[in-house]
């Protein structure tokens, strides 16, 4: 698999770091960093989806609101507990999934992302006029039970959740089935030719990432604890997720786990100094500037800044 | 009597183009058989509709006497039969020895997620093309053409394959290159592999083959010896222009 004992050392670093993270820093940055883990989550799964495989997706909130509204509408309206209303959730959502992966059957490219925003517009209009007696409607849902309470604690919940999935898809990623998935992206005809059937790569790719992004909506609905199609079905939610995958460093796992980070931040940051949308003309310059840099983004800067320093210290050595 | 590879009247047609014009040949076991004709004679079509990247408009093809028409590409490769392509097609972020693994990789997701590459198995295959130890890490970016045709050689061996289809295999080679793809190409022949070479380079290709069949138009203008066919006037008109 690859695995060296330095990539277990820096994820324990960074479990312990994270881990310590709630007495070193104030709540409100805790709440931050809350957003930062689901959006992490939600560009995990974007990337093994479009990172790996190149079909890109314009409508993973598609998937994310599938995850979201079935568990809130199972617990809220239904009485439902969260234990079971969750697996229901990404039972639903890797269904929807399968839905999201017919297109790519056909259709790759451009078009293939025009079909998937589709999926999401389509999703936004029908959540509104279908049922709003269980969707809520326009105005959605509040109300809704929450799995615990407290920074502290949700902290601890949506940390331990995104730390699980990053970690599991590390492994996935290093056996040949994260290789399979990689050569898609790098060439699909030269897969087939290898001999596989890449439609059966294809759908687990879809299907994994649709369990990655049910799950993470419905533990995110249980946070928020309220739920409404326009900050779901969202154009700004969509790009958040991909330049997060994207600036962080795409077909990576850590990558867009900095990309989140990177991001939330940012417009954290900002939020004081440009409170209104102007604060994404800033992020957008320097997603622009990254990407002409180094369009695999910050990791890659990371690693390219490690080996310069080493390769210094080697020459400076006697 | 069933072949390891047989066409039986088989027709291509994009849109008003018929790419293959009524095409029924067999390949015999263990025999290298050249496919030789001018450019846009179908030769490469005839390549695709073998393994299954474009559907015949009719006829069959026959893979040890089981009709694969309808088969997708991975079950035909699973029955023996792959290609290289004319110009290579590697993973391009990915190692010489990565490259190889894709070949090697079972049809089987549960298996992929399970068991560990065979290195030594990759290794070999690597080496068995003619790479070096130090050119196991290289990415495609740093090989040569002659390095991506022996990379491509070795993803397709890797499937254990029991007939290849070379595509231009000599196209943009050096002298040196040529006759270390020719000389990787005899070893396989002297193993029993069937093989179906379509090459520009007909004084390369002469002595790799034991048959040639030439094409024009998507038809066969003439089968048999590579001399014979080589003095056929039809195939002379074909690449020479004129009557």
């Amino acid at each position: 698999m690859g695995i060296r004992w330095q990539h277990i050392a820096l994820w324990l670093a960074f479990i312990v770091f994270m881990l310590a993270l709630p007495e070193l820093v104030s709540k409100g940055t805790l709440r931050t960093i809350i957003f930062a883990n689901f959006l992490a989550i939600f560009a995990i799964s974007w990337d093994v989806l479009s990172g790996r495989t190149g079909y890109i997706s314009f409508g993973h909130p598609f998937l994310v609101g599938i995850g979201a509204y079935t568990s809130a509408i199972l617990s809220y309206r239904f009485g439902f507990p969260i234990a079971a209303s969750i697996p229901l959730a990404v039972i639903a959502t890797m269904i929807g999934g399968t839905l999201f992966f017919l297109p790519a059957l056909r259709i790759r490219g451009s078009y293939f992302a025009l079909v998937t925003l589709a999926f999401m517009e389509l999703m936004y209009q029908l959540v509104q006029v279908i049922r709003p007696d269980l969707t809520g409607g326009t105005r959605g849902m509040s109300g809704i039970e929450t799995i615990t309470r407290g920074a502290v604690n949700n902290y601890y919940l949506s940390f331990s959740l995104m730390i699980i999935i990053a970690l599991a898809m590390w492994l996935v990623m290093k056996t040949r089935l994260g290789t399979a998935l990689s050569a898609i992206g790098m060439n699909e005809e030269s897969v087939r030719g290898s001999g596989l059937d890449t439609t059966k790569l294809k759908l687990a790719a879809f299907m994994i990432a649709a369990f990655i992004a049910g799950l993470g909506g419905a533990f995110y609905v249980h946070y928020l604890g309220s739920i409404a199609p326009r900050a779901l079905f969202d154009i700004n939610f969509l790009f958040t997720i991909i330049v997060a995958a994207l600036i962080g460093g795409a077909s990576t796992i850590i990558g867009p786990m900095i990309g989140a980070f990177f991001l939330t931040f940012l417009l954290e940051y900002l939020r004081p100094v440009l409170p209104g949308a102007e604060r994404y003309f800033i992020y957008g310059g320097i997603a622009l500037i990254l990407y002409m840099y180094q369009p695999k983004g910050i990791y890659e800067v990371a690693k390219q800044g490690w080996s310069r320093l080493r390769a210094a210290r080697a020459g400076a050595g006697p | 009597m069933s072949y390891p590879l047989e066409l039986k009247d088989v027709v291509k047609r994009f849109g008003g183009l018929t790419a293959t014009n009524h095409m029924s040949f067999e390949v015999n076991d263990g025999e290298s058989l050249g496919l030789i004709g001018p450019n846009g004679a179908g030769k490469t079509t005839i390549f695709s509709l073998i393994m299954g990247e474009h559907r015949q408009t009719s006829g069959e093809i026959l893979c040890n006497g089981e009709d694969i028409s309808s088969l997708p590409t991975y079950a035909r490769i699973g029955r023996g039969v792959c290609r290289t392509y004319q110009i290579p097609r590697p993973f391009s972020e990915m190692d010489v020895l990565e490259n190889i693994r894709l070949g090697l990789m079972p049809n089987n997701l549960w298996q992929m997620l399970t068991r560990n590459p065979d290195r030594y198995r990759e290794i070999e295959l690597a080496l068995s093309v003619g790479f070096s130890e130090d050119d196991l890490h290289r990415h495609p970016a740093e090989l040569s053409m002659g390095d991506l045709r022996k990379l491509e050689l070795a993803r397709t061996l890797a499937t254990d394959p029991s007939i290849m289809l070379l595509d231009e295999v000599f196209a943009g080679l050096t002298a040196g290159e040529i006759a270390q793809i020719a000389e990787l190409i005899n070893k396989k022949r002297a193993e029993g592999m069937t093989l179906i070479i379509v090459s520009h380079d007909l004084r390369s290709l002469e002595p790799l083959i034991d048959r040639a069949i030439a094409m024009n138009h998507g038809s066969i203008v003439a089968e048999g010896s590579f001399a014979k066919v080589m003095a056929d006037p039809d195939v002379r008109a074909s690449y020479l222009g004129g009557e």
